[in-house]
């Protein structure tokens, strides 16, 4: 549609302007071509000058129920954007979903959604969705897809042929059970399960430690002192958002005795978990079955338990570190956790034998209410591959996955596919594997479509419809009942086994009758149920072996760690422009993924950022920029998965298209490369580790869109007085430290003589925010929820790496060199809302003025885009609309939130505080004639941020929470030097770090 | 000489003629976007001085959203059915048919209004009220009368609850067969009312509406 668009605005230019050097204006223009011209002006001039085109209202027809036009509602549901499973509140305004948002009663994500989860609204008005079922690449009819099916599995039936379902963890009972159902009717036919992430080995390992292949729910608002290895459970690892609520309730340093969780994380590559680590210790991928070796055979000393046979090589780290955690976690049995991501089963088991020491299982893990947020089965899917390549089956379905894409050796399984003789994708967007499907069936979003989920054992919540779905999609369930000659619809079959199978597990007393308990859950969105007995045997101490040495490669060549960005945790986001452009919270880069190196080997290579490295794995070879990340461990180089997508090839046109805009996409018309090809199979096992890839510089550059350096706040060194390059942007302290009232920096008491005279009426709110920096994981949930809460245009890498992302909340990350590693402080930075704000004395127009509550207002109507205020602005957090960012879609212009104004060109815009949502609250108090009560306003920001470290209200009232903490002896202001009086109050850095390791630091 | 006399005589004359042309304009003359007076023609010609002004239904029957939402709302077609299941046309009508067959000793007949027939195919029913799975169901597209521009949030709530009446900024829309916007809409007005109202208060009650510029435009 966009480029027929784009034929006829050319058309009619050519005819109203002939070009110099076109035959029919050889000549200069005749007398007549000059008159042609005037009138077409004259024309012009007067249509535009007609009155304002007519705008209908269009009313319903039938007023349905108690909806009132104009107002928010909200429906509990569950997230789809990963197989997590968190409790959402999907916001719809007049019919349409504008926002998702945390479900405060949830109790796992507790009112927190992280940013892909929230994008993933954007997918519900993709216009790039399946709307029809397709046959070999073309729109078909349901019945057509049902006829061909139906008679090719009748054949089956008949005949025999293995049938094999792949899909990633289905948390859903109802088409758990269906699923069950259907396959049931063939001789060979089986369910295999993939994560796209996997951790198979953890489940394989509980099946040879507790005989029950299992995920353990990790509970770590139980846990005192956390030991993770790799494991970046803040970040990407299984349920990030319920284990960031979990990890903050561990950590409340306001209270009267301040009380924090001990983590330390032994990784790599810098994580997102990592950075956020009490203590953090860079080691090589191979040195983490050493460091386990070391700490259970000192576990097992102090429980009185037999050290398991097998090798033990020297420690890589120093033994009184060790001996040091050992005591720390033996004093902390039962209230201590050890995480391990390794995708090695022997490795695994050894972390759970030293959970089985601690005694945390029971505690801090729980078996007998397992999580199904992640089944996958790696052997199982490396039988199905061998199977796809003896040609031996006969029928596969895929349910929205794209092996073609996540796994290895994509080149033989496209081969191996077509020897399929039926192959079906359900799924919502044309994929690498669905392209080569025979038929695809499309799947609704899930604000669509009715379904459930159970994603840890007991605790069952419904997804319900927030809209009626576009096109004509069908569930799997729908799908499934319809292939078995029993068709109904989603809502139906999701009822009839809630009745027969969820509701007598409702343990609830007095019982409520059957529909009491679904009005009640679907209110709620979840419900806790009872589970069957747990077949978890006792714990096999027998079969823990200690692990073997491992060699580390003294060739030169680098371990290849493959990880999930924050933003992007598998490829099936890619489609989704909010998250592409989302800077990642470490390496604040945009639009790309890149091979991350250390200084020290960057500049073995002597490739710096954005020289193109080419990483020769032997079968795999994968070139990509280099991106230099500090606090890395110099023998590895790190890529993210989930690039090279063909859903990305969307973004061809992003961003504006004017004469210096450079593409968005990269060489193969993707953005990103595909790391999934470097991936390994081993032990049954797909390893997210590459040994001895050799990585060599070419003399190809290409360039990343970093968001960091153009936002920092210190000063530049060429124009720093000496010993003042580093402005006190971030305080930061230990814990024992903070005991003796020590926060990390001295405040600024001096009185500061002030130009302005206090005109500012104080009466009435203040309003004014608080943010926890130790709370903050840079998760960047928020700077998403603002995205879509304010209507923030996507604007392209080209324009970002021209500094002009839009974001009207960022993270800031700043790095503190140490011996042995580096310190992360994030800082979400948003516009300060200043007292004396340095933006409003320069504008020329009175575009941006102060508000009787303390609001630095900006009015777009007034501003002429000077950007002057940009310019004075000291936290620069201004933004400027440099060109009008339409959305590359139109379908996106339905996410937009009606209360706050879309702004066009020539405009600039930064923060509001969420005014519109000060003004609901407001005028909602209003009519209930009851005074604004603290908490009744929550800005986007601080309702989706998993760790609530954002808390909003009246700095005048000095009962509100916001007032408290930012008297609290943690708070400061950012640049508070300049006596600009900003309303943002920052709670400063704690970590708990021993004495002893401050000293090891710092010495 | 004397030509050059006439034309500047000429000049002076057409210079004062073009004056008072254009100070007559120029005192009507309006922003851009100021849609005072505007009165567009509605696809059912639905007289407001009839329900509101004669029989006197309050307006937030209708506009039921004013005191809940931003928007008053316009009243779903299924809303106009509470009375115009019964009354099909205007009661003159209706009684006049009654008498004629009551004259020709028959049953009356159903007097249908044309207008009201609109009405019914918005809502897919035959001529006997039913609902006819045939039709489909057509929102009837009233054109909006009262427009802000995007930049400006105005919301219906604070302004019912402070008890401004309707007419204060809607005119009186009692009297009017075909709404008309009265006020200009524009900034100056909004301003002016929210500072007058703020000294003299709304019906002796205080009010303190805010002068804020994010109290409209955010």
């Amino acid at each position: 549609m966009a480029s027929e668009e784009k034929v006829d605005g050319s058309r009619q230019a050519s005819l109203a302007l002939p070009l110099v050097g076109d035959d029919s204006a050889a000549s200069s223009p005749s007398r007549r071509d000059f008159l042609r011209l005037a009138g077409f002006a004259l024309g012009a001039t007067l249509t535009g000058c007609q009155r304002a085109p007519v705008q209908h209202a269009l009313a319903y027809v039938n007023q349905p129920g108690d909806l009132v036009p104009g107002r928010s509602y909200s429906y509990a549901s569950t997230c789809g954007g990963c197989s997590a499973g968190c409790g959402l509140l999907a916001t719809t305004r007049d019919g349409r979903p504008i926002k998702l948002e945390g479900n405060p009663e949830h109790p796992l994500s507790r009112g927190g959604l992280c940013a892909a989860g929230q994008a993933s609204l954007l997918g519900l008005y993709d216009g790039q969705r399946l709307e029809h079922p397709q046959q070999r690449g073309r729109d078909t009819e349901w019945l057509q897809v049902d006829l061909a099916v139906r008679a090719r599995l009748e054949d089956i039936r008949k005949n025999g042929g293995a049938v094999r379902f792949l899909s990633g963890s289905l948390l859903g009972p109802t088409g758990s059970a269906l699923l069950q159902q259907f396959l049931g009717t063939f001789a060979d036919a089986r369910h295999i399960v993939y994560d796209s992430s996997s951790h198979s080995a953890i489940l394989a390992a509980h099946a040879v430690t507790h005989g029950v292949r299992l995920l353990p729910h990790y509970r770590l608002d139980k846990a005192q002192t956390l030991v993770s290895f790799d494991a970046d459970f803040l970040g990407t690892w299984i349920s990030p958002v319920e284990f960031t609520a979990a990890y903050r309730s561990g950590r409340n340093i306001d209270g009267a005795e301040p009380r924090m969780s001990y983590h330390v994380h032994f990784e790599s590559r810098l994580s997102l978990t990592g950075s956020k680590a009490d203590e953090r210790f860079t080691i090589a991928p191979g040195e983490v079955g050493s460091i386990l070796n070391h700490l259970a055979t000192r576990l097992a000393k102090k429980a009185g338990v037999a050290v398991p046979e097998g090798a033990s090589a020297e420690s890589p780290l120093d033994a009184g570190i060790l001996d040091r955690l050992a005591e720390r976690l033996w004093s902390d049995r039962g209230r201590s956790l050890i995480l391990c991501d390794s995708q090695d089963v022997d490795v695994q088991v050894v972390c759970n034998f030293l959970n089985h020491l601690l005694g945390n299982y029971g505690a801090t893990l729980d078996v007998e209410r397992p999580s199904y947020q992640r089944q996958g089965d790696d052997r199982e899917v490396h039988k199905l591959l061998d199977e796809l390549h003896a040609g031996k089956v006969a029928a596969l379905f895929l349910y929205q996955c794209d092996p073609l894409h996540d796994l290895p050796d994509g080149d033989k399984l496209r081969d191996d596919l077509k020897r399929v003789p039926l192959v079906v994708s359900f799924a919502e967007r044309t994929n690498e594997t669905s392209q080569r499907a025979h038929y695809v069936c499309p799947t609704p979003h899930f604000l669509e479509s009715w379904s459930d989920a159970e994603p840890v054992a007991g605790l069952v919540s419904l997804v319900q419809p927030a809209i009626a779905p576009r096109g004509e999609p069908r569930s799997l369930p729908e799908s499934l009942a319809a292939w078995m000659n029993k068709p109904q619809s989603d809502y139906d079959l999701l009822r009839a086994h809630w009745e027969k199978e969820i509701y007598p597990r409702a343990d609830k007393l007095p019982k409520p009758s059957f529909q009491a308990f679904w009005d009640r859950t679907l209110l709620d969105g979840f419900a806790q149920v009872t589970t069957p007995p747990s077949k978890t045997k006792s714990f096999d101490v027998s079969k823990v072996r200690l692990l073997p040495p491992s060699s580390p490669s003294k060739d030169g060549s680098l371990t290849l760690v493959i990880y999930s960005k924050v933003g992007m945790p598998d490829a099936s986001h890619a489609y989704n422009p909010w998250l592409q452009e989302l800077p990642d919270p470490i390496s604040k880069v945009t639009w790309d993924n890149y091979a991350c190196l250390s200084p020290e080997a960057a500049k073995r290579l002597g490739a710096n950022t954005g020289d193109v490295v080419r990483l020769d794995g032997g079968a795999a070879v994968l070139e990509l920029p280099v991106l230099v990340q500090p606090g890395q461990h110099d023998g590895i180089v790190a890529v993210a998965l989930g690039y090279g997508s063909l859903l990305s090839a969307r973004f061809a046109s992003i961003g504006p298209q004017w004469l210096e805009a450079k593409p968005t996409l990269g060489h193969n018309g993707r953005v990103g490369s595909n790391a999934a090809e470097m991936l390994t199979w081993s032990g049954d096992t797909l390893q997210r580790l590459r040994a001895g890839v050799r990585p060599t510089k070419t003399n190809r550059q290409h360039p990343l869109a970093l968001t960091q350096q153009y936002n920092l706040l210190d000063v530049p060194p060429r124009l720093a007085l000496p010993g003042q390059q580093r402005r006190p942007i971030i305080h930061e302290t230990t814990l024992e430290r903070l005991r003796r009232g020590d926060v990390g920096a001295a405040h600024d008491e001096e009185e500061k003589a002030d130009l302005w005279t206090p005109d500012h009426a104080s009466e009435g709110p203040h309003w004014g925010m608080a943010i926890d920096l130790s709370a903050c994981t840079g998760c960047s949930a928020c700077v998403v929820a603002c995205q879509v809460e304010n209507n923030i245009p996507t604007v392209g890498k080209d324009e970002v790496r021209r500094q002009r992302e839009m974001h009207w909340l960022r993270i800031d990350r700043y790095y503190t060199e140490r011996p042995g590693g580096v310190d992360v402080a994030y800082q979400p930075m948003l516009c300060q809302h200043c007292g004396n704000a340095p933006c409003e004395v320069v504008c020329p127009v009175l575009a941006t003025v102060h508000g009787e509550e303390g609001l630095n207002q900006q009015v777009y109507n007034r501003c002429v885009g000077t950007r002057y205020c940009a310019n004075n602005c000291p936290y620069l957090v201004r933004r400027f609309n440099w060109f009008d960012y339409a959305h590359d879609d139109t379908m996106h212009n339905l996410v937009l939130n009606p209360d706050v104004t879309v702004r066009s060109r020539g405009v600039m815009e930064k923060c509001s505080f969420c005014v519109h949502r000060i003004q609901e609250a407001k005028i909602e108090a209003g009519r209930e004639e009851r005074a604004l009560r603290d908490g009744d306003i929550r800005t986007a920001c601080q309702q989706s941020c998993p760790a609530q470290a954002i808390v909003f209200g009246d700095l005048n009232d000095p009962k509100s929470r916001v007032s408290k903490l930012a008297s609290g002896s943690r708070a400061y202001r950012v640049l508070e030097e300049l006596n600009v009086k900003p309303s943002v109050n920052y709670l400063g850095l704690v970590r708990n770090r021993p004495a002893a390791a401050e000293e090891n630091s710092h010495g | 000489m004397l030509s050059s006399r006439l034309l500047t005589v000429v000049l002076l004359l057409v210079l004062v003629s073009a004056s008072v042309v254009l100070g007559v304009r120029f005192r009507n003359y309006s922003l851009p976007g100021n849609q005072q007076g505007y009165e567009p023609v509605q696809p059912i010609a639905f007289s407001h001085r009839l329900h509101a002004g004669d029989l006197q239904i309050a307006c937030i029957y209708c506009h039921s959203g004013a005191d809940r939402s931003r928007h008053a709302g316009i009243p779903a077609s299924s809303l106009c059915m509470n009375c115009h299941r019964l009354v099909t046309a205007s009661p003159d009508a209706m009684l006049q048919e009654v008498q004629q067959a009551r004259q020709a000793g028959r049953p009356p007949q159903p007097v249908i209004s044309p207008e009201l027939v609109k009405l019914y195919d918005s809502l897919g029913l035959d001529e006997k009220m039913q609902p006819d799975p045939a039709k489909k169901l057509r929102p009837i597209p009233w054109v909006k009368v009262h427009n802000l521009p995007d930049f400006s949030c105005f919301d219906h709530r604070p302004h019912v609850r402070a008890g401004v009446e309707c007419q204060e900024c809607h005119g009186p829309v009692q009297t009017m067969e075909r709404v008309r916007q009265v006020e200009d809409l524009s900034m100056g007005w909004c301003v002016n009312c929210h500072r007058e109202k703020g000294i003299a208060g709304v019906d002796g009650k205080k009010v303190k509406p805010s002068t804020d510029c994010a109290a409209c435009h955010y």
